[in-house]
């Protein structure tokens, strides 16, 4: 990569890091360490909600899966608004007008110390995993791509991040989140006005050319639990997974504790509401128009290329044979596209018809060709491909102007940092107030407290990144980080939901709880071919069903009011 | 300040609306014949 790209990646870590230690100046106490003193504006809180969200793994991976699926992973968002709206009239009011620190402390007011200690725990022990996969993505990548190693990729991302979350506490992390998401907004805007002005066909053409393989199909109304991605599962399972992950998981939920008021702190939510689906439909879009230049622009057999140099040098005679078909397939596929593009031209719609078949034909043919190349990247590698995460890192490394690849690396570091500041600081914030703060040192000072978040925040930075060393083999990057959390996730938001319906009483949380975790674990051993999105469902359901059968009979209790 | 609840509401909804609809056209306008 040329020194232009490095300086712009140097000068935004520096910007960063430089820019968080000058916020260790108000954070002088706990509440102001982990909440900045409830004072941040909405419009910070709610880019840091986002950006906590959209980790480098939505930046790598989700492009991908648009050059590869099309835009029907939008369907998974579709949720989303709807929860921000239901937060924002039902939790949002109860855990900030409670004065809490953390989601969990609310469920110790409501009910007893055991739920909030096993929600909290529960929370730990998924989210301190999924931490370390959040390095581990794009630290692989990277890895691949420049042939660092792996230990040197999660320290760059690691270390500056635990810097300053550590010093700055959530003002340096909420701060750091909206000049982050200008980066990655940036970033991505850049890339697509030069993705649209390098396309050698008119862009009509083009997203024809991508409707002939099924690229340009946002929506399936099939009712198949099966299908992780369905209009269904999104409305429904989308809808429950947001509600537990905006309304109960302390790495979200602490971002809108730290805004001035209910009101700031529904309003920062619903900046998701308005622009998730539309930014997430842009990155879909930058991944079809990625598979689009691939059409016209000679494209690598396999995108890692770390995977390309070892099948190579295991396979010499077979890898050169899978790259000759390759060559003259993309030819094909090339020539069926321009010809695909001359028929839409000439405007007869059953010619049009017939080359964008003969195009879907060619492409079948590429397809299998690089099956096969997979297949023996995995064969020689030991490894399941993820060559799905390469492509747009190979775009912008190979094909974008200068500058851009400085721009984008920037991006996809500043997306996993945001979102591993947000857990360290929401990690540590559990650890403090709900295990140490309940449990062994209730009455110390505020400055001995803030010495504990402190080093707590750094040890999971540790932990993280050890984690993310040996992480490297786990499953898809796309689907690990939400698989961690949907197991417990559905049985956490039916706890909150129980909370909120009167008369429901805590042997009834705890239990439900339980049985909650059981059902969904049941359900994924007995019907594995049930769909993550659903558990949250089923959890959700269970442990508001069973919790409000054992509290049948009991003695009233009314929710906390605020 | 930020808006009102209810206005934000409305317009959350609106934005979806378009948003949907934009990607509705997206999908009719351009998913090939043989593929319906």
């Amino acid at each position: 990569m040329h020194w232009i790209n490095w300086a712009i990646v140097a000068t935004y870590l520096t910007v960063v890091v430089v820019d968080g230690l000058r916020r260790t100046r108000g954070t002088t106490n706990i509440e102001g360490y982990f909440l900045a003193n409830r004072g941040l504006p909405w419009w910070a809180v709610g880019l840091s909600v986002m950006a906590t969200q959209l980790s480098a793994v939505t930046l790598i991976g989700t492009t991908g899966q648009g050059a590869t699926d099309g835009l029907r992973f939008v369907q998974f968002y579709f949720g989303l608004p709807i929860a921000m709206v239901i937060l924002g009239v039902t939790i949002v009011p109860f855990l900030h007008g409670a004065k809490v620190f953390t989601a969990y402390e609310f469920l110790e007011k409501r009910f007893d110390a055991k739920t909030r200690s096993l929600t909290s725990f529960l929370f730990l022990l998924s989210r301190g995993m999924s931490c370390g996969t959040i390095i581990a993505a794009p630290s692989v990548v990277l890895s691949a791509i420049f042939g660092w190693d792996l230990t040197v990729c999660v320290a760059l991302i690691g270390i500056p991040t635990v810097i300053y979350t550590v010093l700055g506490g959530v003002q340096a992390v909420t701060w750091a989140d909206v000049k982050q998401m200008f980066i990655i907004v940036f970033a991505l805007s850049a890339i697509v006005v030069v993705l649209i002005l390098r396309m050698p066909v008119p862009l009509d053409d083009a997203f024809r050319i991508a409707g002939a393989t099924g690229r340009m199909q946002v929506f399936d109304f099939s009712f198949d639990l099966s299908k992780t991605y369905t209009f269904w599962s999104g409305i429904l399972g989308g809808t429950f997974l947001m509600l537990s992950y905006f309304g109960t998981d302390q790495s979200q939920v602490q971002r809108y504790l730290s805004a001035k008021s209910i009101d700031e702190a529904r309003s920062s939510l619903l900046m998701s509401a308005f622009w998730k689906i539309p930014l997430q439909a842009l990155i879909l879009i930058i991944g079809v128009l990625v598979f689009l230049f691939f059409l016209f622009t000679p494209a690598p057999m396999l995108y890692n290329p770390e995977h390309d140099a070892k099948v190579q040098r295991a396979e010499p005679v077979a890898y050169a044979e899978l790259q000759s078909r390759y060559g003259a397939s993309i030819a094909t596929r090339e020539a069926a596209a321009r010809d695909a593009s001359a028929a839409q031209r000439a405007g007869d719609r059953a010619t049009a018809q017939t080359a964008l078949l003969s195009f879907r034909g060619a492409d079948s043919t590429v397809n299998a060709v690089r099956t096969e190349a997979l297949a023996a990247a995995a064969r020689v590698t030991g490894e399941s491909s993820r060559d799905v995460n390469y492509i747009i890192p190979r775009f912008v490394l190979d094909h974008l102007p200068l500058g851009f690849a400085g721009v984008f690396l920037a991006a996809v570091l500043a997306a996993a940092m945001s979102s591993i500041a947000a857990e360290l600081n929401s990690l540590s914030t559990a650890t403090v107030i709900d295990f140490y703060q309940r449990w062994f040192k209730p009455d110390a000072s505020d400055a001995h407290y803030l010495t504990v978040s402190k080093t707590a925040t750094a040890i999971w930075g540790v932990f993280a990144c050890v984690v993310a060393t040996y992480a490297a083999t786990l499953g898809s990057l796309i689907e690990v980080v939400n698989r961690f959390g949907s197991f417990f996730y559905g049985s956490i938001l039916g706890v909150f939901m129980l909370a909120m319906i009167p008369r429901t009483r805590a042997p009834g949380a705890f239990v439900g709880l339980l049985a909650g975790m059981a059902t969904v674990a049941a359900v994924s051993i007995l019907a594995p071919s049930v769909s993550f999105l659903w558990h949250n469902v089923i959890g959700a359901m269970a442990v508001v069903v069973v919790g409000s059968l054992l509290s049948l009979g009991g003695p009233t209790t009314a929710p906390v009011r605020r | 300040m930020p808006t009102p609840f209810r206005t934000t509401l409305w317009r959350v909804l609106l934005v979806q609306a378009v948003t949907l609809a934009l990607l509705w056209l997206l999908q009719s306008r351009y998913t090939a014949d043989f593929l319906r």
